[in-house]
């Protein structure tokens, strides 16, 4: 076979392929921010609209969400021996002198928190999400992460999330309409699933899938469901899910410092 | 080589149009939020998925304390329910085997196993299954586009469901749910409770939202989620057996546990165990939100919480009214030859088969018109034998009209047309142009001291306890039940088909009518309600089996009859306390002994109110009765 020859056998696939990794780059998911030509950026490429004023409904773990549970109540979580230890360890008044009063505030507790949200796309690849409860601000990038993490809210890349096979199947209709938003939070700094001190650590990461849903003839829902793993403190993942009502105004928002109690 | 080298460039195409097709942007056709529904499955559920409980553990292990209805949008009527509840209700037999309302049903413990059912020719999607190993509640999602049934059919605890995949969700709407719990320390959710819930799928991760709209026991919908994890295999424990018995002795058959209001000597232990606001966690739909620790703090009487709220007026129901009012005859087939009529005020059972038509009661005779061409519509034979429940005008009311569209064949040449004197109304003699009227006694006394018609008063009457008939293939037993609504009311069971027609004794619109004039107290009518459970056999989980058609209202079965009976014993226990110690029916009535039941069944007007019923139950315990 001459080069001629060789360059011709390959040059077909070689040309689908690099089409493929441009196409796969500028998908709405993984593309990196204002890159020329394509498919559209992350927010108007948004599967689901999740902006707006939401209003936390507490109607699961009621009494651990909507009041500080006592030292050592910590049922339902799969915390281990490392866990229970720095639970039954839990001092309010040591995180208060420490300055330590928003760990229950960091992003592995805070959407459990009773709150008001306020969703924005800070530009168009920045989906920002605000609680009123700790003035906290969340950051979901799509694309690349930003940062160096190491705060409460530790570094969170997003991508739109549908059901996709594995390879294209005979006769497949595509992708379905719908769909909702995939959030990886890591590098987050140590904090608390829940007020009394049962920790999280460093090394947690956090999938969250957030959709949004229309009931008919009633209000929009925001469900956050998340799985959390952590190596240091949790047996097991830790699965979760809660759910939040669409506002039409910003009325009942009222930021609050962090409070370790 | 060459070989390889095409092997390898037909690989590399594949993986890449493959890999582009994966990548194709589904957002970029639509505007965000434009969600539409999808014909075809938009997500697999089919697998077994075994419950997370990261959330709510303990409530769904070892069950909440009392008074832990926080999170709850309850109402006062819900708030009240569930204070009055006494959990020693569950050892009573009939409610030993309930099932799980579906909202509840997806919080069960057990595991759960999905699959879908396709049609066998057109593989479309018919339905997706739902099976709960904990009560063996399986729900039946209908995707295949049928409506829900109408208003007056049977509710069941897993409801009707419907579904459509709208975006990456299974949408399920459902209704005919019967009356149950959203927690089992007593937090209920009523019979007129309809839910949107959706199935989330992500990897081998399933969400269930539900949310629960009650306007009964509810000011606001209730949303919650469950969380599944996928199980790669079958943990082959799916049952979930369970026959009812009496396992304490000697109760009186009247007895059903509760708390008077205000006397739920638990209620605050909750709070005190946990140092919470007393009142947090019975603040309804303000327990769900951000604001509620401050609100709870500012409760200046806290204790006005664990009773009605008193110098307020009744509640009326805010249930749907399942009598259609279209000026049209309904048929509901019942069981084999049995059939349920609706539309012409109360309800009216027709029995078919080779013999003439037995019908029960009449209805008003409105429509009577209409009944007699539905009837037609389910028999070519007459109508031989019209059965009457009561003396009511909304039982009787078409006794003529039927009557004359029917004959009785087993009458000529009979003694009773022979022999005997004309009887009480002469309907014996011509047996070929009117069918026979059956009932006690005491109905054609009351009919005819009201000067009803002759043509419609029954003139075949029994006076002793029980009056049978074997006819069209069924035994047909009709069992006086003395001195219940009146003096003259009977149920009637059609034996092989299982059905009992309760007449109204029982009825799902509105409290019971205990005319006292007429003969009626709340004690005979608890016996008869008692009565009718004495004969009901349920299929499964307490539900299911031996119909009971009401006098007024949709199909039910055990289930509904028994929460009937305990609403009737419980107002009857609280307006007796009350007595006890010296209250006026004044006293009373501002008492709110109904407030729980109130938003069901009450009524501020019309020919039979919540004030009628307490005074009725009041003259009962007094020992007021009507002259025979």
């Amino acid at each position: 076979m001459s080069t001629r020859q060789y360059s011709a056998a390959w040059t077909a696939p070689i040309l689908i392929l690099a089409l493929t990794a441009i196409v796969t780059a500028q998908n709405p998911g993984a593309a990196p921010p204002g890159r020329a030509g394509g498919a559209p950026p992350p927010r108007a490429a948004a599967l689901v609209d999740l902006t707006g004023n939401w209003v936390s409904l507490i109607t699961e773990d009621w009494r651990h969400r909507m009041f500080t549970p006592p030292k050592g109540d910590y049922a339902s979580m799969p915390i281990n021996a490392a866990g229970r230890k720095i639970a039954d360890a839990w001092d309010p008044a040591k995180d208060e002198a420490a300055g330590e009063q928003c760990r229950p505030y960091g992003a592995a507790g805070l959407m459990r928190l009773p709150t008001r949200l306020r969703i924005s796309w800070q530009d168009d690849s920045t989906l920002k999400l605000e609680t009123d409860a700790g003035t906290q601000t969340r950051l979901f990038h799509f694309g690349p992460a930003k940062g160096e993490g190491g705060d409460w809210q530790g570094i969170s890349t997003a991508t739109w999330d549908y059901p996709r096979p594995i390879f294209a199947g005979r006769g497949a209709a595509g992708p379905p309409p719908g769909g909702a938003l995939k959030v990886m939070t890591s590098r987050m700094r140590p904090g608390y699933l829940r007020r009394n001190g049962v920790p999280y650590s460093a090394n947690a990461v956090m999938t969250e899938y957030i959709t949004r849903l229309d009931v008919p003839g009633g209000d929009s829902l925001l469900v956050i469901s998340a799985e959390i793993v952590d190596p240091e403190y949790l047996a097991t993942p830790y699965w979760t899910s809660v759910q939040f009502k669409r506002q039409n105004d910003a009325s009942g928002w009222k930021p609050t410092p962090c409070a370790a109690r | 080589m060459r070989h390889v080298r095409f092997v390898m460039c037909v690989l590399l195409t594949v993986i890449g149009v493959t890999l582009a097709a994966q990548q194709a942007a589904p957002g970029a056709q639509r505007a965000p939020g434009e969600v539409k529904p999808s014909p075809a499955p938009a997500i697999d559920l089919s697998g077994y998925w075994t419950p997370v409980m990261h959330e709510d553990a303990f409530e769904r292990g070892a069950g909440n304390e009392i008074a832990d209805y926080g999170g709850f949008p309850l109402n006062e009527a819900g708030r009240l329910f569930a204070l009055s509840y006494d959990p020693s209700r569950v050892t009573l037999r009939h409610h030993q085997c309930e099932g799980y309302q579906a909202p509840y049903q997806m919080r069960s413990t057990g595991n759960f196993r999905i699959w879908e059912e396709r049609d066998s020719r057109t593989q479309q999607l018919v339905a997706v299954h739902v099976y709960g190993q904990t009560t063996e509640g399986h729900r039946v999602i209908w995707m295949d586009g049928r409506p829900h049934p109408p208003a007056w059919a049977p509710h069941t605890f897993r409801g009707f469901s419907t579904g459509r995949f709208v975006g990456n969700a299974l949408v399920v709407q459902t209704t005919h749910l019967k009356q149950g719990w959203l927690r089992r320390n007593g937090t209920p959710s009523s019979d007129q409770t309809t839910m949107i819930d959706y199935f989330l799928r992500y990897g081998d991760h399933v969400t269930n939202v539900t949310v629960v709209n009650d306007p009964v026991f509810m000011s606001e919908p209730m949303v919650r989620s469950n969380d599944y994890a996928r199980v790669p295999v079958d943990h082959q424990a799916w049952l979930y057996a369970c026959d009812d018995g009496e396992q304490i002795l000697d109760r009186p058959p009247d007895y059903v546990p509760h708390y008077l209001f205000g006397k739920q000597q638990y209620a605050r232990e909750f709070a005190q165990k946990y140092n919470l606001p007393l009142t947090a966690s019975l603040m309804g739909a303000a327990s769900m939100y951000p604001e509620l620790p401050a609100q709870a703090r500012a409760v200046a009487n806290p204790d006005a919480w664990f009773s009605p709220a008193p110098g307020k007026p009744p509640e009326t129901s805010r249930a749907v009214n399942p009598e259609p009012r279209d000026g049209q005859i309904h048929v509901l087939p019942v069981r084999s030859n049995v059939y349920m009529l609706v539309g012409d005020g109360s309800n009216i059972v027709v029995q078919t088969g080779d013999q003439g038509a037995f019908v029960v009661d009449t209805g008003e005779g409105k429509l009577s018109d209409k009944v007699i061409a539905a009837i037609r519509t389910l028999t070519p034979k007459p109508i031989q034998f019209i059965a009457n429940t009561s003396a009511r005008v909304d039982h009787t009311g078409g006794n003529a009209s039927l009557g004359a569209a029917g004959q009785d064949p087993s009458l000529p040449g009979s003694f009773f047309v022979n022999s005997a004197p004309r009887g009480v109304t002469g309907l014996f003699t011509d047996p070929l142009s009117h069918a026979t009227m059956i009932a006690h006694n005491n109905v054609t006394v009351r009919m005819q001291a009201r000067n009803a018609p002759a043509d419609a008063i029954p003139g075949d009457t029994f006076l002793e306890e029980r009056r049978r008939k074997f006819h069209n293939g069924d035994a047909i037993e009709m069992f006086y039940m003395p001195n219940a609504v009146s003096d003259g009311d009977s149920i009637v069971h059609f034996r092989s088909a299982d059905v009992i027609v309760a007449g109204e004794i029982y009825n799902t619109t509105h409290y019971p009518v205990i005319d006292i004039q007429n003969g009626g107290s709340v004690h005979g009518l608890i016996r008869a309600l008692n009565a009718i459970l004495d004969r009901t056999v349920f299929r499964h989980q307490g539900e299911g089996g031996t119909y009971v058609v009401p006098g007024h209202g949709y199909l039910a079965d055990e289930q509904d009859v028994v929460e009937y009976r305990d609403l009737v014993v419980i107002v009857r226990d609280r307006v007796k306390a009350l007595m006890d110690e010296g209250a006026t029916l004044a006293q009373i009535k501002a008492a709110r002994v109904t407030a729980d039941y109130d938003t069901r069944y009450g009524a501020s007007t019309g020919p039979w109110t919540t004030e009628m019923f307490i005074e009725a139950v009041y003259k009962s315990l007094r020992g007021e009765t009507g002259t025979k």
